[in-house]
């Protein structure tokens, strides 16, 4: 189940940032500060009820992203301590801090420095891939990316992914496929050969909207 | 009338284009080391002169062949006179004299004075011909050595040619003179010593008739030999006397020997890192394109490091210690200041055809802001990136000539909401970009080869290398063609975009530039 409301931790200039691009996928978003005069603040002591009382944590993602490393950490030890199924994602500084959040359990980790230095190199050596990835990610071309689940697989009658040429038959490409078991796989891996194509598997698609929902319309629903 | 056609014919020479690239081809030839050519020639005169030289030392005992004799007194002595001659022409420009003082003339309004030209000609062609390279290279033409046999020794100049094409050799020289002060000292001191000495055990010794000592020439060798802390032993005093002079010319001679090992090793101590930078200086010169980045920082080692895996990088960094630093980590720093027009100069980049791309990443934008003006001001063309800071200076940054800007924190926002929006999606893509289990996507570059085999997009055959073939960036319509038809015609300058295997997709990579018609 999508989360429905976000919960963002830390007050700076990540936080208008994030919550300029997040703002359109949840109904809500809650900012929390350290700053103990302010109506959403929290402190990092392990006394999460008030915000157990105020949020169905369940429908919650939580954004950690505390400039202070350290604190970071521990806000993000703090929650999963509290929230075994809560969805974190946590900003890293480094590569050092991003694996201390992961071994803090932090669901996804952002590295600030690992992602600007990445998107800089990538858009000086491949910038075609940068352009049109960027343009697939927002929108701002008529192609789209999209994750489909699959509920009818029937219709491929126990065929494995690689066996069906989508973009000929069905105007899409299929980039990955992500197994029940929560495996990922590019289907044109050697490895996409062994698994046959099943209800629940989710296939992460590029193609014009219509097209894609041609493809929902034959074998499930978009996520 | 003559002066007329002399000012005409050096006007003429000085604007010829034909005349001034020929000139210009001989100077980079013989003079400039960073002429990529030049090294070629350098080996060439090297191996002339080690030839001549084996040619002298197998003619001690051994007939040696007419032929190569011949070849020796006049081959080798006329490939050098042409080069002598060109080093004579290049030294400096004679239509360029004629011409300033042409002007000079005309601006006071008096007749074009041919002598004053005459006599400037001559005066800067002679300075040339008098110094120690030009007299050496002359010496070492002279066939004429040959026919007197005492002079033939004199081929031996032709290793003083040396000096000229080996670079440690100069590097020495230039060591040596720059202690000259300190070595003058030590010859002069040197030469008392010798002198004194000399008198002295000629004085003891001469008359002793057990003692081999019997002219001056004799003493003064004997001096030189001790001082030098040599010692032959065939010429030593007897007297007792003689033996305390020698005493004193022994440690006369340990602290000569000490003072001057001292004075070529601090010498080079004091040089080593400017011989190193001159060495660095000039492979960087070498380098056909690299990336330069300026400020090292977090972000800029994540770049580098990405960036060093395909491509060549140059950090030029103002803190020393941060290049101590980007050195620890393996990557080619400088320490020069990005903001300084002469830091590119010193470093004689040229931006327009070296230099790929520009990154600043310094964290701080009036750093970047600066060197982004500093670059703008001599090249309006090469591309630059920065990062930003403070948002605030986004627009600070642009005046500055920033081609592309990145924000840190926009980055992290942008990415957040693909993650919160598609969570697979986005992994997927994050993975296809970061080469997840092999995969990965690639740009291929459609040129001329892979045209004279493959004319349209169904003839790729891409399935058979398990490749999925994203779509195709035309060049001539600038857009991006996804998933595009069997029919679809490539054309030269094309970017294919394919995902698959990377070992796939070298393998598809190599059969687009094989010939299969």
């Amino acid at each position: 189940m999508r989360e429905k409301t976000a919960l963002i931790f830390g007050f700076n200039d990540y936080t208008s940032e994030i919550e300029k691009n997040i703002s359109s996928e949840y109904e809500s978003v809650s900012i929390f500060t350290l700053d103990k005069d302010d109506e959403n603040s929290f402190d990092l002591s392990d006394d999460w009820d008030d915000l157990d009382n105020r949020f169905n944590i369940e429908n919650c993602i939580a954004f950690c992203i505390l400039e202070d490393m350290a604190e970071n950490i521990f806000l993000t030890i703090s929650l999963r301590d509290t929230f075994k199924d809560l969805t974190i994602v946590a900003l890293a500084r480094d590569k050092e801090s991003s694996d201390k959040l992961t071994l803090a359990g932090a669901t996804k980790v952002l590295p600030s420095t690992q992602t600007t230095a990445n998107v800089i190199v990538e858009m000086l050596e491949k910038p075609i891939i940068t352009k049109v990835f960027h343009d697939i990610l927002y929108e701002k071309s008529a192609l789209q990316i999209a994750e489909i689940e699959i509920q009818n697989h029937k219709c491929f009658d126990n065929k494995y992914p690689s066996d069906i040429d989508w973009s000929r038959n069905h105007g899409i490409i299929v980039l990955s496929v992500l197994h029940e078991n929560n495996t990922r796989e590019f289907i044109y891996s050697s490895k996409a050969k062994h698994h046959m194509i099943k209800e629940g598997d989710i296939f992460v698609v590029v193609g014009y909207e219509q097209d894609i929902k041609e493809l929902e319309k034959l074998i499930g629903k978009k996520r | 009338m003559i002066k007329q056609l002399i000012v005409d014919g050096a006007y003429y020479l000085n604007t010829s284009s034909v005349y001034q690239k020929k000139k210009l081809f001989f100077y980079n030839l013989l003079e400039n080391s960073n002429y990529k050519y030049k090294k070629y020639f350098d080996i060439f005169m090297i191996t002339l002169i080690f030839i001549s030289v084996a040619i002298l030392i197998r003619e001690v005992k051994s007939h040696i062949n007419d032929s190569l004799l011949f070849f020796n007194n006049y081959v080798v002595s006329f490939i050098f006179l042409i080069e002598y001659i060109l080093r004579v022409w290049v030294n400096n420009s004679i239509s360029k004299i004629i011409i300033n003082q042409n002007e000079y003339d005309l601006m006071l309004g008096e007749r074009f004075n041919i002598s004053k030209a005459l006599k400037e000609i001559l005066k800067t062609k002679f300075k040339y011909m008098i110094s120690f390279k030009a007299i050496v290279d002359l010496l070492a033409i002279i066939p004429f050595f040959h026919q007197l046999r005492l002079l033939r020794i004199f081929i031996l100049f032709r290793v003083f040619k040396l000096f000229r094409y080996a670079k440690s050799i100069q590097t020495f020289t230039s060591v040596v003179t720059a202690k000259k002060f300190e070595f003058f000292t030590l010859f002069i001191f040197a030469s008392i010593i010798i002198f004194v000495s000399s008198v002295l055990i000629y004085v003891m010794e001469a008359n002793n008739p057990e003692s081999s000592i019997e002219t001056i020439f004799e003493a003064i060798y004997w001096s030189v030999v001790t001082i030098s802390t040599v010692g032959y032993g065939d010429i030593s005093p007897v007297t007792q006397e003689g033996r305390v002079v020698a005493m004193f010319v022994i440690i006369a001679g340990i602290a000569v020997f000490s003072f001057t090992t001292s004075l070529i090793v601090t010498s080079f101590t004091e040089k080593l890192d400017e011989i190193k930078d001159m060495k660095f200086i000039n492979d960087i010169a070498k380098i056909k394109e690299f990336y330069l980045i300026c400020g090292y920082e977090k972000v800029a080692k994540e770049v580098v490091k990405e960036l060093s895996k395909n491509s060549k990088v140059i950090i030029l960094e103002e803190d020393l210690e941060k290049v101590e630093l980007a050195k620890k980590d393996g990557f080619i720093a400088v320490n020069y200041n990005p903001g300084s027009i002469q830091s590119y100069k010193k470093l004689r980049i040229n931006i327009q055809t070296q230099v790929k791309a520009i990154l600043c990443l310094s964290h701080s934008d009036v750093e970047n802001v600066y060197t982004a003006l500093t670059v703008r001001s001599f090249n309006k063309d090469v591309f630059i990136l920065s990062i930003l800071i403070n948002k605030t200076n986004r627009n600070k940054l642009k005046f500055a000539g920033v081609n592309e800007i990145f924000y840190e924190k926009e980055l992290v926002g942008i990415i957040a909401k693909e993650f919160a929006g598609q969570p697979v999606a986005f992994e997927a893509i994050h993975a296809l970009r970061s080469n997840y289990n092999g995969v990965k996507v690639e740009e291929l570059f459609i040129s001329d080869r892979v045209l004279d085999s493959f004319n349209i997009i169904g003839d790729l055959n891409n399935k058979k290398y398990r490749i999925v073939l994203l779509g195709v960036y035309k060049k001539s319509k600038k857009r991006f063609f996804f998933n595009p038809i069997d029919s679809m015609i490539l054309e030269t300058g094309d970017y294919l975009l394919v995902i698959g295997n990377t070992v796939f997709i070298k393998e598809f990579d190599i059969n687009l530039h094989k010939k299969v018609k």
